[in-house]
């Protein structure tokens, strides 16, 4: 019963946090996939006044390009060529600007398509830029909120889940003082001493992983516990689920042990 | 084995409880170490296993210095010394053979060594029946027994003793004595004991230094 009430204290405030993460790297995937998915139909439109080549712009404001495609303006021409001399259209050919539809790899937020636009306009070469800033997606904006909701939940849970876990450590220690002095006494180490403190620790922290992994992996396969049905259309996850785990597993053992460390540093600093 | 010159041993700035102590203990020597009640025996002790810093003086245990000694090298220090304390010090969640390993373990030994010592000094003590037995279960003589078990357990040049007997009966004691005696003359162990009972026909040669005002005479 102890070491289940020793098991859990520990457990929990490590679990909440995992959990919290796993939501977090959930709704970021959401947002990324969507992103994707948005910037599929999206394009930027610039007028040049010589031509431009795809290898000329590979990133724009740190964005890359997936696509340039060039707008015929043989269109234009034809609409009003019946109005115009054989000499008037050639000029006009020859005066004519280029205009070139701009595709991105990746849905730019309202900042980064202004930089966009301030680093094409700083090119003497380009005339114009339209960035279509109405089109800017509303759901897209929401989701960028939720994602940084989940991110700022994520940080004020850890930063409560390692004052929580370090007062634990701290009631381990003064529940095995006892059993640690009596091991200093015959030369033991502080890890030695301690290591009954460190397995709980471990083992809590291996139970959190398992448990957050298990949530991970049913939250993906079933998006109704955290998105409403009305949102399937538009949002999807899909994780690399190896990944992920190896996030969460990095974050529950950095944790653990940058907590237990600190907490045996203390402890040494005050009794050698 | 112990030299002492010229040491100060105090737990606050204001008073010494140990003053210009000078005196040396040789190896295979057996001592005992009397005085009132608070004349500074314990603290004596203490220091001798550095869970009480010297103020000033030189205190060499087995050619170690043990002024200023922490870290690595009070931990070396302490893997050497055999201890033994009034109120036993067992660990009572461990079973009295993983009590007995202790000292096995910290040295790194494997289990099946440590395993194997405990057991000869179960037998050593009598109380193999009881190997499986919790310090809870025994009684204080058996308990002592088990800690004298402990200290000879990785085979310590020397033995600390702090009032090993204080809380038995006569028959209890004397068990004891004769384990430390057996120590001292069979294994050739240094054993140093704060008392302030010497026990009668001990039946073995022993020093007896004394505290006395917090200075430290040779009584015989």
């Amino acid at each position: 019963m102890k070491f289940l009430k020793n098991l859990f204290a520990f457990l929990i405030p490590l679990l909440s946090m995992l959990i919290t993460f796993s939501i977090f790297l959930l709704i970021d995937n959401v947002v990324d996939n969507y992103k994707s998915k948005i910037s599929r139909d999206y394009s930027i439109i610039i007028v040049t006044t010589t031509p431009v080549e795809k290898d000329s712009i590979k990133e724009l404001a740190g964005i890359k390009v997936e696509k340039i495609q060039n707008l015929p303006n043989d269109k234009i021409i034809s609409s009003i060529q019946s109005n115009l001399s054989e000499t008037s259209v050639e000029l006009l050919k020859q005066k004519l600007p280029n205009f070139y539809q701009i595709y991105l790899e990746i849905f730019p937020t309202t900042s980064e398509l202004d930089d966009i636009k301030q680093t094409l306009l700083q090119n003497k070469n380009v005339r114009k830029v339209e960035v279509f800033y109405k089109n800017h997606n509303q759901i897209y904006l929401l989701l960028l909120l939720l994602n940084s909701v989940s991110f700022i939940l994520f940080f004020i849970i850890t930063i409560f889940a390692i004052i929580i876990i370090a007062k634990q450590i701290k009631l381990w220690f003064h529940e095995h003082s006892v059993k640690i002095s009596i091991l200093r006494l015959h030369g033991a180490s502080i890890l030695y001493s301690a290591s009954s403190i460190l397995n709980y620790a471990l083992l809590s922290s291996l139970l959190s992983f398992l448990i957050s992994a298990a949530f991970l992996y049913y939250v993906s396969n079933n998006m109704i516990v955290l998105f409403p049905i009305e949102l399937h259309e538009i949002v999807d996850i899909d994780i690399n689920l190896f990944t992920e785990l190896v996030k969460i597993f990095s974050l529950s053992f950095s944790i653990s042990t940058f907590t237990i460390f600190g907490v045996l540093l203390k402890y040494k600093i005050t009794n050698d | 084995m112990i030299e002492a010159k010229n040491i100060y041993l105090s737990y606050d700035d204001n008073k010494y409880v140990i003053k210009k102590g000078n005196f040396s203990i040789k190896p295979k020597e057996f001592i005992f170490i009397g005085g009132n009640s608070g004349s500074g025996k314990s603290t004596l002790l203490k220091s001798f296993y550095g869970d009480i810093p010297l103020k000033h003086g030189s205190l060499k245990i087995d050619n170690q210095e043990v002024f200023g000694i922490r870290g690595k090298k009070l931990r070396v220090l302490r893997k050497d010394i055999g201890i033994i304390f009034q109120d036993y010090k067992l660990i009572n969640e461990y079973t009295i053979e993983e009590n007995i390993m202790i000292p096995l373990k910290i040295n790194g030994y494997s289990d099946e060594i440590s395993k194997d010592q405990a057991n000869k000094l179960l037998a050593h003590v009598r109380l193999s029946h009881r190997a499986g037995y919790y310090p809870n279960e025994l009684s204080g003589g058996e308990q002592q027994r088990v800690a004298v078990a402990r200290a000879l357990a990785h085979n310590p040049k020397i033995i600390i003793a702090d009032e090993p007997t204080g809380n038995l009966d006569d028959f209890s004691a004397e068990v004891v004595w004769n384990l430390l005696k057996g120590a001292n003359e069979q294994l050739g162990i240094t054993i140093v004991v704060v008392t302030h009972r010497v026990p009668k026909n001990l039946g073995i040669k022993f020093r007896q230094l004394s505290i006395e005002d917090g200075i430290i005479y040779e009584v015989s």
